[in-house]
């Protein structure tokens, strides 16, 4: 894994949530939730299955208004200033989400295309970044004449193509074998901390979590923070990674760490 | 970057011996209605079934003297195609994206869809003096809804996780027609194209037959009354060659517009 920079502690948070509460058909799937993502710094969120994870990331990307507190990503209100954040952030979600009528390097220059970035220039981004995430040669094939590692792939560079302030994870690589997102994950945060990415990333899946992000919010029911603890380097103490783990599985309870389990290693 | 990176592509489909099994089963039924007229032919007066030579040679005057018709048909039958499928996919994207406008112009679509083929044709006669509007009208009348009903469905069956990711680029609505709707509903606009090119042939040699006096329809409504059937049924081998031309035409554009698609078959 790369180095781990130090986020810049000092300035504004990226993201800032404080006092959020959301509800979906009378039942409050976010209580009050509050905390904040740091420039250049990987969070992951954690939580059972329903334990809002989902909902937090579209409050973020600005697709649905909390109903109390407030949401602001670089100093805007994600749902209310919709076309500020235009450029700003991109998203990976839990499938590929590709074009199947456009070819994987035409599937990784859309961003760029609806920023207005001219054709050619767009092409020429679209390609490099597809030749970071490993895809040098597949430039030119449609959507049905890739693995689903290698769908995944497209789906990182697309998002990191509009060289995004903000990068939001949903669940990204919890679709492929643990082989695949072993090292989808491993290059995705090579990048990520080379260009300096800040990334909120939603998982339930513990060796994500510790494997990536700098920091881990554990989220109960309704979203309560359960736990939120910085992740130590791997290669500063084994151990103390090891502590972790365990704080994390009895945050989470038994049964989701018993899950997680399986799903990292069956 | 992972050296399993690239693993796991996908064959190619290959096509050509169904198009191999499709061109010999043809022949093979145009071989029986062939045997089959000149076995009839034998019993039967000409004018309730003449020989396949006596059509052929009805063919072979169409080809060399009356190929104005021809083109006359074709070309109203192509303008009205051509102008339904862009007001008809217009209309769809209205319905598809504004929800205001959307129940007025269902409602109007689904009025224009319960009235009948004669309805439109007698309206036409009566509205329009000049035998091209009404043809071009009755035709538009007819074909439109297709398109609209169609498109709209199109939009509707758009899969939510795509537009979600679209709008998490923050397009503008212009973006989204470009780069989502409008290629994902190339594929209902083509399938109704092909389904209605062959209700479009007939539904114009229909209108010709009531309403003007050049086109396929006018000589073969000639041909019936002058008890000429080699020349109606070597009209109709005509049309049945133009419907197969022009399914082939748009199934040849499928190929292209959505070569992206793998084919799938099933055991």
């Amino acid at each position: 894994m790369s180095e781990r920079p130090s986020p810049s502690a000092g300035s504004e948070p990226v993201i800032a949530l404080d006092g959020v509460a959301k509800s979906f058909a009378g039942t409050q799937v976010i209580g009050e939730l509050s905390f904040r993502v740091r420039r250049g710094e990987i969070v992951t969120l954690l939580g059972r299955t329903g334990a809002g994870k989902t909902t937090v990331l579209n409050l973020v990307m600005g697709t649905t208004p909390p109903d109390a507190g407030s949401v602001r990503v670089a100093g805007h209100d994600p749902f209310r200033q919709f076309k500020a954040l235009r450029g700003h952030m991109a998203v990976s979600f839990q499938t590929d989400r590709l074009l199947p009528w456009r070819t994987a390097v035409e599937n990784a220059e859309l961003g760029l295309l609806i920023l207005g970035k001219p054709k050619r220039q767009a092409r020429e981004i679209a390609a490099s970044w597809l030749g970071r995430v490993g895809l040098s040669g597949a430039e030119d094939r449609y959507v049905h004449e890739l693995s689903g590692g290698m769908r995944q792939r497209v789906s990182l560079a697309r998002a990191l193509a509009v060289d995004p302030e903000l990068v939001l994870l949903d669940e990204s690589f919890s679709q492929l074998d643990h082989v695949t997102s072993s090292a989808l994950r491993r290059d995705f945060c090579g990048l990520a901390r080379q260009f300096g990415k800040t990334c909120l990333m939603v998982t339930h899946r513990i060796d994500d979590a510790i494997e990536m992000a700098d920091r881990v919010i554990v989220l109960g029911a309704r979203a309560r923070i359960r736990l939120e603890a910085a992740v130590p380097a791997a290669s500063e103490d084994g151990e103390a990674r090891d502590r972790l783990r365990h704080d994390i599985e009895t945050a989470l309870g038994p049964e989701a760490a018993q899950d997680s389990h399986q799903q990292e290693h069956g | 970057m992972t050296d399993n990176a690239m693993e796991g592509l996908a064959p190619r489909a290959a096509g050509r011996p169904a198009a191999m099994n499709d061109i010999g089963a043809m022949v093979v039924v145009v071989i029986a209605i062939l045997v089959t007229m000149h076995v009839v032919s034998s019993y039967v007066p000409d004018y309730i079934m003449p020989s396949p030579v006596a059509v052929a040679k009805a063919g072979w005057k169409i080809v060399t003297q009356d190929m104005l018709h021809v083109a006359a048909t074709v070309g109203r039958l192509l303008l009205a195609l051509l102008f339904s499928l862009i007001a008809g996919v217009l209309i769809g994207l209205v319905m598809g994206i504004s929800a205001g406008l959307r129940p007025f112009l269902r409602a109007l679509i689904v009025i224009d869809t319960g009235i009948p083929a004669l309805s439109w044709i007698l309206l036409a006669v009566f509205w329009f003096k000049d035998p091209e509007i009404r043809i071009f009208f009755i035709l538009t009348m007819i074909l439109l809804p297709f398109y609209a009903l169609n498109t709209y469905d199109g939009i509707r069956a758009l899969p939510k996780d795509l537009v979600d990711m679209i709008e998490s680029f923050r397009p503008s609505r212009w973006q989204v027609v470009r780069y989502l709707i409008a290629p994902h509903i190339v594929s209902y606009i083509l399938l109704t194209t092909k389904t209605v090119v062959g209700y479009a042939t007939r539904m114009v040699i229909f209108a010709e037959l009531v309403a003007a006096a050049i086109g396929v329809g006018s000589r073969m409504g000639l041909a019936q009354s002058s008890f000429h059937m080699d020349e109606v049924l070597a009209w109709t081998f005509l049309l049945v060659l133009l419907n197969m031309v022009l399914q082939l035409i748009v199934n040849g554009i499928e190929k292209v517009a959505l070569k992206w698609r793998p084919e799938a078959s099933v055991r």
